[in-house]
């Protein structure tokens, strides 16, 4: 007997669609039967099936977490943040003084963005303590507090700067996670390559900042012209039959400029996307060995504009497919250049944690795939 | 002999081994080595729809890779089963399914069991909080009558009287304000106030009418329907929340229980209330033929609309014939007016900006018969003439009793916009 030929290339990833899609139906319909509690048995299967399809050097990634650690993630959550959260949007309206729970629920608010970074550390830390390679767990060490904090500056000067300081917060972030990501006892290292960080990310980003604003009178512009080209102009002089009908019309037009304008606009952002996934895909190195990442536009586009009308219109129960797609179209485009010392790398000296991602839960961050 | 590769858990790598299956072990050979794994510790770290992975439990680290085997299979046929890949077995989802709708049932159906205790412990501080969400809604989508005092004032009296004679505790605390809106309605407030539409008066064509929504929303007070519509609403929406991961449905469906198009009740609140109202009107002696033909009236709107946009007072469940049937089959035909004709003709000129018009006929059951036997022999005759007016605004009085014309601390603000939604309260 001779084992299954892996794939030639370093990494590679061989699930199918049909395959994925089976698992993705039987988790939805059990996630209605059981009124979405069983979404943590279904992560667990569907991050399974997704991990042992990523075939890294001839060997699959094996995904070791359980549904009951996700489950209970979720029990630690609900007194930690779900009863705070319906205190102050179900009691504090109802029984305090207005201005009170104004200020509470804009205080949870703030307190949210720094909460959900810290919940996409932990989740990132959960996820890379389940995930094997021939045995040796992965593992993010470093305080989730200290990302919290630092990602909510970087939010601010994001708002300060009406989005331009995105870049380099993207970097940032990126910098921070990957600098305390382990492969057994070996670090990744984000490197300093003598470049900015941010190389080859500004034009992009700037054309989907102008893009978007663009993106959205284009839209209308469009969705007009179709409208006049229909009869609008025609039906407005001689006057709507009523009122209720015109109205109708509008906010037909108003809907699908909407949708276009959002479809440009991830069109405009595009380009971004696949110049800053390339860029941190670079900056990656492991014992040596470097990575490459070839995301381009459209392909990134066609996958993300996949992935959202396949969320969409199954209300968001297929939405692991989307995460599935997303997943297949970088492992496929990742390439790695040297060869990290595996014989000496070690098992991961990073502890796992017992309990699974409840703050991310509650923050719904996955899809309900675990692709942060 | 089966060709495989092991990793040892110790390092990142994998070596080419081979693989002989023992009737309860299988033996790998690795270079010099041999390592014997018992097949009942052996777990699958695949998920089975690829190359088959062995790893021991509890988890060493190590890895035994291998191609399908029907030899393994065939030896140990536990590692093709879903236990030993961690897939949770029927038992677990009959017991998801289970507690699912058991969580669903506490909240769902316990929630509006523990309503009404919850309701009744709920400080009045914190009552007046939600009154105040509530008042925000009235003063946005309806408008002040400046000239609905006097007329306020002859409907709070024959509340009053009904309430007295039917001894309801709270009826110090209940206080109507007619507003003027577009669309006949009126509803209670989690504050004891009761908001009755100029469209409603408009609408009725006799006093007992208008007396019998009153009654109806008085009961609604007297039983806390107020308090435990809310608590309902925020168990439901606390639930759905919870549920589907705070998207915020379930907090819309909390925050519009208190707004004015979330005041819904259920149908034993309402009958309860048409039961408890007719009650207070027998006890005052007051006919409830009135309300029988306002019902009637609707449901003749409601057939000739297509049960469309109708005021859920009276078109909610119970359905308003059937209401109406209930009311009818209750009436004393011959009881005095609950509201005499100069009053009635006061009543209806609130927020009209009209002179209160020339004494006319109106449709109502003869006055001075004697009311049939059984009649509450202590019920209070209809006033004769209007009280006269104290100084200030309308509004809830301070103290018992059915004194007119404080200074409401709610009062009304100019109207800003209709809101046809509004018809859902009742």
């Amino acid at each position: 007997m001779t084992l299954e030929a892996a794939p030639t290339q370093a990494f590679a990833h061989s699930g199918k669609l049909g395959n994925v899609l089976g698992l993705a139906f039987k988790n939805a319909g059990l996630t209605l039967a059981t009124l979405t509690l069983y979404r943590f048995w279904a992560r667990t299967a569907m991050r399974r099936r997704l991990w042992s399809r990523v075939w890294v050097m001839g060997d699959p990634l094996e995904y070791t977490g359980s549904a009951w650690e996700l489950f209970r993630g979720f029990l630690i959550s609900l007194p930690c943040f779900f009863l705070p959260a319906i205190f102050i949007f179900y009691i504090a309206p109802l029984m305090m003084d207005p201005v009170t729970a104004t200020w509470l629920a804009i205080g949870f608010y703030i307190i949210a963005n720094p909460l959900i970074a810290a919940a996409r550390y932990l989740m990132r830390r959960y996820q890379l303590s389940r995930t094997r390679w021939r045995g040796i767990r992965f593992g993010l060490a470093g305080s989730s507090a200290r990302y919290a904090f630092a990602s909510f500056g970087w939010t601010i000067l994001q708002t300060l700067s009406l989005g331009w300081y995105t870049p380099a917060a993207r970097m940032n972030r990126a910098k921070l996670m990957w600098d305390n990501a382990r492969f057994g006892d070996q670090p990744f290292q984000f490197i300093d390559d003598g470049e900015s960080p941010q190389q080859g990310m500004w034009w992009p980003f700037a054309m989907g900042w102008f893009g978007s604003i663009l993106s959205l009178f284009v839209a209308y512009f469009i969705v007009f012209m179709i409208a006049f080209a229909a009869g609008l102009g025609e039906y407005i002089s001689q006057g709507a039959e009523s009122s209720e009908q015109a109205a109708m019309i509008f906010v037909g037009i108003g809907v699908a400029s909407f949708v276009l304008g959002l479809l440009l606009m991830t069109l405009a952002w595009a380009p971004y996307n696949a110049a800053a996934m390339n860029r941190i895909a670079s900056l990656i190195e492991l014992d040596g060995a470097r990575f490459k990442l070839k995301a381009k536009t459209f392909s990134l586009f066609g996958v993300t504009l996949a992935g959202w009308l396949i969320t969409i219109f199954s209300l968001t129960l297929l939405a692991p497919v989307a995460g599935f797609l997303q997943v297949r179209y970088v492992i496929n485009r990742l390439e790695v250049t040297g060869a990290p010392k595996f014989a000496e790398i070690g098992q991961s000296i990073v502890p796992e944690g017992t309990s699974g991602e409840g703050l991310g839960d509650a923050f719904d961050l996955d899809m309900g795939v675990g692709v942060v | 002999m089966i060709l495989a590769r092991y990793a040892d858990g110790r390092a990142a790598i994998a070596r080419d081994a081979q693989v002989e299956l023992g009737p309860d072990a299988l033996t790998i050979q690795v270079g010099e080595q041999n390592h014997v794994w018992t097949y009942a510790d052996l777990r699958r770290a695949d998920d089975g729809a690829g190359r088959i992975m062995l790893k021991r439990k509890p988890d060493t680290g190590e890895r035994l890779m291998l191609e399908q085997s029907s030899d393994l299979e065939s030896t140990a046929p536990d590692l093709f089963k879903p236990r030993a890949f961690g897939i949770e077995g029927r038992a677990v989802v009959g017991s998801l399914i289970a507690s699912a709708w058991g969580i669903a049932a506490a909240f769902l159906v316990g929630i509006p069991l523990a309503a009404a205790p919850i309701a009744e412990v709920i400080p009045e501080r914190q009552r007046n909080q939600i009154a105040d969400i509530s008042w925000s809604q009235v003063n946005a989508f309806t408008d002040y009558c400046d000239d609905s005092d006097e007329a306020a004032r002859i409907l709070n009296d024959v509340a009053y009287r009904m309430m007295e004679n039917s001894n309801v505790a709270r009826r110090d605390d209940i206080w109507i304000t007619i507003v003027d809106a577009p669309f006949p309605n009126a509803f209670a407030l989690p504050d004891y106030s009761i908001i009755v539409t100029d469209d409603l008066i408009e609408m009725a064509e006799s006093p007992d009418e208008v007396t019998g929504v009153i009654a109806h929303e008085i009961a609604h007070i007297e039983h806390n329907h107020v308090m435990k519509n809310i608590i309902r609403n925020v168990g439901a929406g606390v639930f759905f929340d919870i549920v589907f991961g705070g998207a915020g449905a379930g907090q819309a469906i909390a925050i519009a229980s208190v707004n004015l198009t979330g005041l819904r009740y259920s149908r034993d609140d309402e009958t309860d209330a048409d039961v408890r109202g007719f009650e207070y009107m027998d006890a005052a002696g007051i006919d409830t033929g009135g309300v029988a033909r306002l019902f009637t009236r609707f449901t003749e709107m409601a057939e000739e609309q297509g049960g469309g946009d109708i005021p859920t007072l009276l078109s909610s469940h119970p359905a308003s014939a059937e209401r109406a049937a209930t009311a009818r089959a209750r009436s004393r035909p011959g009881l005095a007016p609950s509201i005499n004709e100069a009053d009635w003709r006061v009543v209806r000129a609130a927020c009209s900006d009209e002179p209160i018009p020339v004494p006319a006929p109106i449709e109502i059951p003869a006055q001075g018969q004697t009311p049939r036997e059984g009649a509450n022999p202590n019920a209070a005759p209809a006033p004769t003439s209007p009280t006269p007016p104290l100084e200030g605004g309308a509004g809830k009085p301070e103290s018992p009793g059915p004194m007119p014309k404080p200074a409401h601390p709610k009062a009304v603000a100019p109207r800003i916009g209709g809101l046809p939604s509004l018809g859902r309260a009742s």
